[in-house]
């Protein structure tokens, strides 16, 4: 089941009505058994993977709880990270690993037969284990107590409207709410199905309707001039922005009306003055998920070694973030790209600044334009290694960008200006909550009929322009 | 070494590492409240208040650190 699924519109309103008439003291478990079911409907047999994680997570944090030596509950802590890991390395990179394997006994004249397994990564597999260590290193860290009751820990694990794509939560934000008594409030059922109705809009008809538009033009590269390939690229990290983003927000919108409150997953990312603001801003779960537990050990341990210590930190972090995304030679440029960048960005950070207090820069417009958009263009040239499958193809890309230029590709005219209009909302949207926060309100309007007609609008939107058929999410594959 | 000394001490580490010479420290104070204090710069502090000290932290103390008085707490116990 997904959140667009026909299915969800049907379990999604009998499960707020069951929850509500539960007794607080059980509603734990109409949530826990509801997020089984949710995901039990992807696959029944990734369930047990599921069960697994859980079942390893409860057991090795216990030790750690019940151990008073440091050294064992480091040990505890490490064999719990290994084993739940296993999957996800198994599912994720066996295939990858055994192909690369192959070519080189090729290449060495060597003739061995591997097995070859046909895996399907089991979805969201990378969302709830990231959660489980997450946790794990938490405990350890004495940041959360460890969780008696192993059916709340299954829940905050599996808990349906997180564990597809994220955002990859705390256990020291979930865990208490998931203990507390709740009662329903009409306030946070409103907040929670406008943020929904933001997060349809921004996946059905601007995610996938601009994906039909850029899958055209990635699909035949050889195809296509420079400038239309230009204009895909400036045009695919909306694509990204509007699929997780719009998912992130139907998970926070659910979530708020079961009366829990989810962190936040995207700021207005496109609105960055450069590349470290940015991954403050962008899949905020993840980056801070990945800081926590990877930059800061990392940095911490290399810190005699001052700036070059947080440069090799944040190589080792956005590569390992890269090879998250994909076990590809592609997705290895994407994490070193990004790497360099940020560790410039540290490197000048001083300079910068003094730079920006002598001219006074910060207060001119034509310098923050200057900033938002250089930093635009760099994260839509390093996603096009990311949209392409091979090296070769993302430097095709990159040269007739440079030396191939022609008439844009349309495609279906009414795709076109479909793209355009979700776009040009969405932006409109980002811009005014940006810079004029309270000047243009909707969906939070005092007006009644305002409100109304927003929401009518936006509803009406969705059913004509949206893609209904179906249309999976991107991150579902990481 | 005294509390007030320790203050003094770390004014002049903070104004270094953040380029800011206007910086007043105070108890409560976290990174919110200072310009280009972001995990980047946060080790390159850490790193100074090691070396200025002739202390070393543990990660552990790291993380549960809150604002700018429980680094002065951290700094003064590990001191004696």
């Amino acid at each position: 089941m997904t959140f667009t699924s026909f299915s969800f519109l049907i379990f999604f309103p009998i499960l707020i009505c069951v929850y509500w008439l539960t007794s607080s003291k059980y509603r734990w478990f109409v949530l826990l058994s509801s997020s089984y079911f949710f995901y039990i409907n992807t696959k029944p047999i990734f369930a047990l993977l599921l069960m697994g994680i859980t079942v390893s997570t409860y057991f090795f944090t216990k030790k750690m709880h019940q151990s008073n030596s440091d050294a064992l509950k480091k040990k505890y802590m490490r064999y719990n990270i290994v084993l739940i890991l296993m999957p996800l390395f198994f599912f994720k990179y066996f295939n990858a690993i055994n192909a690369e394997l192959i070519e080189t006994l090729k290449y060495l004249h060597l003739s061995v037969t591997l097995p070859e397994f046909s895996l399907l990564l089991p979805i969201g597999i990378s969302f709830y284990t990231f959660m489980a260590i997450g946790y794990t290193i938490d405990v350890y860290n004495e940041e959360v107590p460890f969780e008696n009751n192993i059916g709340i820990l299954a829940l905050f694990i599996s808990f349906f409207p997180l564990i597809l794509s994220g955002p990859i939560e705390r256990a020291k934000n979930m865990l208490p709410q998931f203990r507390s008594q709740k009662v329903f409030e009409y306030e946070n059922f409103v907040k929670g199905s406008r943020i929904m109705l933001w997060g349809y809009f921004m996946k059905l008809v601007v995610a996938d309707r601009l994906g039909i538009y850029i899958s055209a033009i990635f699909e035949n590269i050889a195809h296509h001039n420079g400038t239309t390939l230009l204009f895909g690229s400036l045009l695919y990290p909306f694509q990204l922005y509007a699929d997780l983003g719009g998912y992130s927000l139907i998970a926070i919108g659910t979530s708020k009306i079961l009366g829990f409150n989810v962190m936040n997953n995207f700021n207005r990312p496109f609105f960055s003055k450069s590349m470290s603001e940015f991954w403050r801003r962008w899949h905020i779960s993840l980056i801070t998920w990945l800081t926590d537990y990877i930059y800061t050990p990392l940095s911490f341990h290399f810190r005699k070694y001052k700036i070059s210590g947080i440069v090799i930190s944040l190589m080792i972090t956005f590569l390992i973030s890269g090879i998250w995304h994909g076990a590809t030679i592609n997705f290895i440029f994407w994490g070193l790209f990004q790497g360099i960048i940020v560790s410039y960005e540290a490197i000048t950070n001083k300079r910068k600044t003094n730079l920006e207090l002598q001219y006074n820069l910060n207060k001119k417009i034509w310098y923050s334009c200057f900033q938002i958009f250089s930093t635009y263009l760099l994260f839509a040239s390093s996603q096009i290694f990311g949209k392409t499958t091979t090296i070769n193809e993302s430097f095709l890309v990159f040269n007739k960008i440079l030396f191939s230029h022609g008439k844009l590709f349309i495609g279906q005219p009414s795709t076109f200006i479909f793209c355009i209009l979700g776009l040009l909302m969405l932006f409109i949207n980002d811009l005014t909550d940006e810079y004029f926060p309270n000047l243009f309100l909707f969906f939070n309007n005092k007006n009644k009929t305002i409100r109304m007609l927003s929401y009518s609008i936006i509803i009406i939107i969705i059913l004509l322009i949206g893609v209904l058929d179906g249309g999976q999410f991107i991150y579902f594959q990481f | 070494m005294e509390r007030e000394e320790i203050i003094t001490k770390l004014t002049v580490i903070f104004r270094t590492v953040f380029n800011n010479q206007s910086i007043v420290i105070s108890n409560e104070m976290t990174a919110n409240d200072v310009e280009n204090w972001d995990s980047l710069t946060h080790m390159l502090l850490i790193n100074e208040v090691e070396n200025s000290f002739s202390i070393k932290f543990k990660l552990k103390d790291l993380l549960n650190m809150k604002n700018v008085g429980e680094l002065i707490d951290i700094i003064k116990t590990k001191i004696s």
